[in-house]
């Protein structure tokens, strides 16, 4: 099964997915399309053995501009739109002038050739603005009779036929013009679609892609170091990263140490250092000296390209909120025509004189639907907004189901602890008959030969070495350490290798001669933010379980201190039942797991999340994707995804509301054209603005202060 | 309202104008990265001022 990212520059709205849908639907081979008209994007999942070019010549014959990804970044396609948007509001300033003076005379009298001139004035400032400014729709609109309907239709229609009457009136000298309403129309028209496009364009600068690592990285060679493309990278190749520079492909650091600024993938703008032996991953900066890498992953196989190709299947498929937006915008078009049709014929029996007015006046208010705008705009900055904290949705309706969330199942280690075992106590179980300061530093150093995590806990805690000096130092795989001190043998390890009488776990013994002599007891401590997060969620109305492998106390303990439930001892399987069981008693339950044995519970989670770390298989069986591994990011997403819901049902309902009243009142006749080109790109700007309240709160500015504190803080120092 | 004939066409100049100056300003990329040149002097990049 191949996923092949098919971009259409020319896909605005339902109609043109439903007929890229019609056009793609008869080959065989393939899976399913998800369709993203925000990103103007096609993912088409097929057989290997279809032809991606088969089906881009499928796209093209429907008559759209298709070709296989690489997206465009819109630079161009803004600064035309932005051209176009700024020489209409340049007119529509000089015209609604003129259309005041022509008010005014019209009450009050006013010479004829005043008259004239002013109308004439007004169609030299109107012409640019038709024939430049409103390009756009006439194209769309012509592209559209030969495709079906699409909003461009009932716009270039609004506007050419109140230009044309306008016109005609103008040169026949007598009758009404509506200049003022085309170019406000036009220009309004175009704020709301630059305002749209500039809500993508935001997402698109949060989100990343392949396209934004570098094109080459410095590999290192024999006779020194070569830039060269990415691509020929294979894995275990040895590669250099300067300062400044981003890393360009997952590895290990061989050489030197890593300071890291690791925000384009977690969202976490606090540097982090990284240790020789530690991995890095490609899209991170390099703030610190420059370091060696030995690359563990291609370019396709680095993290960020398979966060990026999960993140892109969720863009692309539309949530379920927004294909019923969708299915209600594809019949709208045609009900806006019919009516205007209605409308027209309807006045030509009672005063023919104002067909045309209540006629144009019905189209202009309709347009574009703040309706077919309402979720996508709201969808597209709650994406941009989580993207920005660190969260990646793979799939669309996670959006939604997770604002219905009122239980989460959370692991201990690594999500609510940091997964870092320190040293918690000393308990000297004889007399070891030498100065146990000694000893102490020696089973650090014989540690810092171990690699796993709870001898870190010894050697981070007993660092100095004391001049001590220690021989034949031996590492028994999965047992312990041995070496020999002072003529007598040293063991540090697990229980049995240093024949200790077996108790609870996460305990290390220190031997002398085969005579256990102390226990190190060590634990895991609880995450800084572990307390906030658990209370903010509970303060979204969730309970939150701690499920976790650890003794019944330790987690008691735990679970006490944080004032939630738990299940301790847990095989990693119960986690599906723990799940089942809050499912049969109407909970909608988030699970939280990094584990391949937690595929199960996060498949039958109504949400699933699961962080960076897990494996491929994991992340892509969940719905959401912490990229830091804060628990403070799901209080955030339960934040956002709630009130992503409830300014969707602002904006469907304003939408709905606007429609329905003022589509009967612009029939009716008792609406003048220029109040509907105000009243239809009001509606809008307010359904998008509406939207984009989700990407700015005041904790964010607070965060984002911090965030640009701590980022300027390290250069400022450097300038001193 | 005599003047209305001087004065219409001048403001059709103007617009002119004023219409030409928008369309180079967009195209030399003026309105681009309206927020990044704001922290241009807190970067300490070599390569400037600072070596």
């Amino acid at each position: 099964m191949t996923l092949s990212t098919i971009s259409v520059q020319d896909m605005h709205c339902g109609n043109c997915v439903g007929k890229i849908e019609r056009a793609l639907a008869g080959i065989d081979g393939i899976n399913g399309t998800y369709f993203n008209p925000a990103r103007r994007l096609v993912l088409v999942e097929h057989s290997g053995d279809t032809d991606p070019a088969g089906l881009l010549r499928r796209i093209e014959d429907a008559g759209f501009h298709a070709s296989l990804s690489r997206i465009e970044t819109g630079g161009t396609a803004q600064r035309d739109l932005l051209k176009r948007l700024g020489i209409a509001g340049l007119a529509m300033m000089q015209v609604m002038m003129f259309a005041i003076a022509l008010y005014g005379g019209a009450f009050d009298g006013m010479a004829e050739t005043d008259r004239l001139l002013l109308q004439f004035a007004s169609l030299a400032f109107c012409l640019p603005v038709v024939a430049y400014s409103a390009a756009p729709f006439f194209r769309g609109a012509l592209k559209a009779l030969r495709q079906g309907l699409n909003m461009d239709v009932p716009i270039a229609l609004a506007i050419s036929s109140a230009f044309l009457v306008s016109l005609a009136n103008t040169i026949s000298g007598s009758g009404e013009v509506y200049y003022d309403s085309v170019v406000m129309f036009t220009f309004l028209l175009l704020t709301a679609r630059f305002v749209d496009d500039r809500l993508k364009a935001r997402f698109e600068d949060a989100n990343w892609s392949l396209a934004d690592l570098p094109e080459r990285a410095l590999v290192v060679g024999s006779d020194g170091m070569a830039p060269v493309g990415l691509a020929a990278i294979d894995p275990g190749t040895a590669v250099w990263v300067e300062q400044g520079n981003q890393v360009p492909l997952d590895g290990t650091i061989t050489q030197g140490e890593a300071t890291l600024d690791e925000s384009t993938l977690t969202g976490e703008s606090v540097w982090v250092h990284r240790q020789r032996g530690e991995s890095v991953f490609a899209g991170t900066m390099n703030r610190g000296p420059g370091f060696e890498i030995v690359t563990t992953a291609g370019l396709d196989a680095t993290r960020i390209a398979s966060i990026a190709e999960l993140a892109s299947r969720a863009q692309a498929e539309k949530p379920a909120v927004a294909r019923l937006a969708d299915r209600i915008a594809r019949r709208f078009v045609p009900g806006v025509l019919l009516l205007a049709a209605v409308t027209w014929l309807g006045w030509q029996l009672v005063d023919p004189s104002q067909a045309f007015v209540a006629a144009l006046t019905v189209l202009v208010v309709s347009c574009p639907c703040a309706l077919s705008l309402a979720t996508p705009a709201a969808i597209t900055a709650a994406m941009t907004r989580l993207r920005q904290q660190g969260i990646v949705l793979t799939r669309s309706d996670a959006l939604e189901q997770m604002a219905d969330i009122d239980a989460a199942i959370v692991d201990k280690t690594g999500t609510l602890t940091v997964h870092e075992p320190v040293l918690d106590n000393v308990t000297w179980l004889t007399d070891p008959g030498m100065p146990m300061e000694d000893l102490l530093a020696a089973t650090g150093m014989l540690e810092r030969h171990a690699n796993h995590p709870l001898a870190r806990a010894l050697s981070q805690a007993y660092p100095d070495s004391r001049g001590i000096r220690l021989e034949q130092v031996r590492v028994i795989a999965g047992a312990g350490v041995e070496g020999w001190y002072d003529g007598r043998r040293i063991r540090v390890g697990q229980a049995e290798f240093c024949r200790a009488p077996a108790s609870q776990e996460h305990a290390v013994f220190l031997a002398l001669d085969d005579r256990p002599v102390a226990r190190f007891t060590v634990t895991d401590p609880l995450r800084s933010d572990a307390a906030a997060a658990v209370d903010g969620l509970k303060h979204c109305g969730i309970a939150v379980t701690m499920v976790s492998g650890d003794a019944h106390d330790r987690c008691a303990a735990l679970a006490a201190q944080l004032d939630i439930g738990f299940a301790a001892r847990q095989a990693p399987e119960t986690k599906l039942k723990i799940t089942r069981a809050l499912q049969a008693e109407g909970h909608r339950v988030l699970v939280l797991g990094d584990g391949i044995n937690d595929v199960p519970a996060l498949a039958a989670a109504d949400v699933s999340a699961t962080v960076l770390e897990s494996s491929h298989l994991v992340r892509s069986k969940a719905d959401v994707l912490l990229l830091s591994r804060r628990l403070g990011a799901l209080v955030e997403l339960v934040g956002i995804s709630r009130r992503t819901r409830r300014i969707v049902r602002q904006n469907l309902a304003w939408a709905l509301a606007y429609n329905l009243t003022a589509m009967p009142l612009a029939a009716l006749g008792f609406m003048a054209p220029w109040v509907a080109a105000l009243g239809m790109a009001g509606s809008s700007i307010l359904v998008m603005s509406n939207a984009a309240r989700l990407l700015s709160s005041s904790e964010t500015a607070h965060e984002q202060a911090a965030a640009q504190a701590s980022k300027l803080t390290p250069e400022a120092l450097q300038g001193v | 309202m005599g003047i209305l004939l001087l004065l219409i066409p001048i403001s059709l100049l103007l617009i002119g104008v004023a219409g030409v100056a928008f369309l180079w300003a967009v195209d030399h990329g003026q309105f681009e990265e309206l927020d990044r040149h704001g922290f241009d002097v807190l970067d300490d990049s070599p390569g400037e001022e600072n070596e």
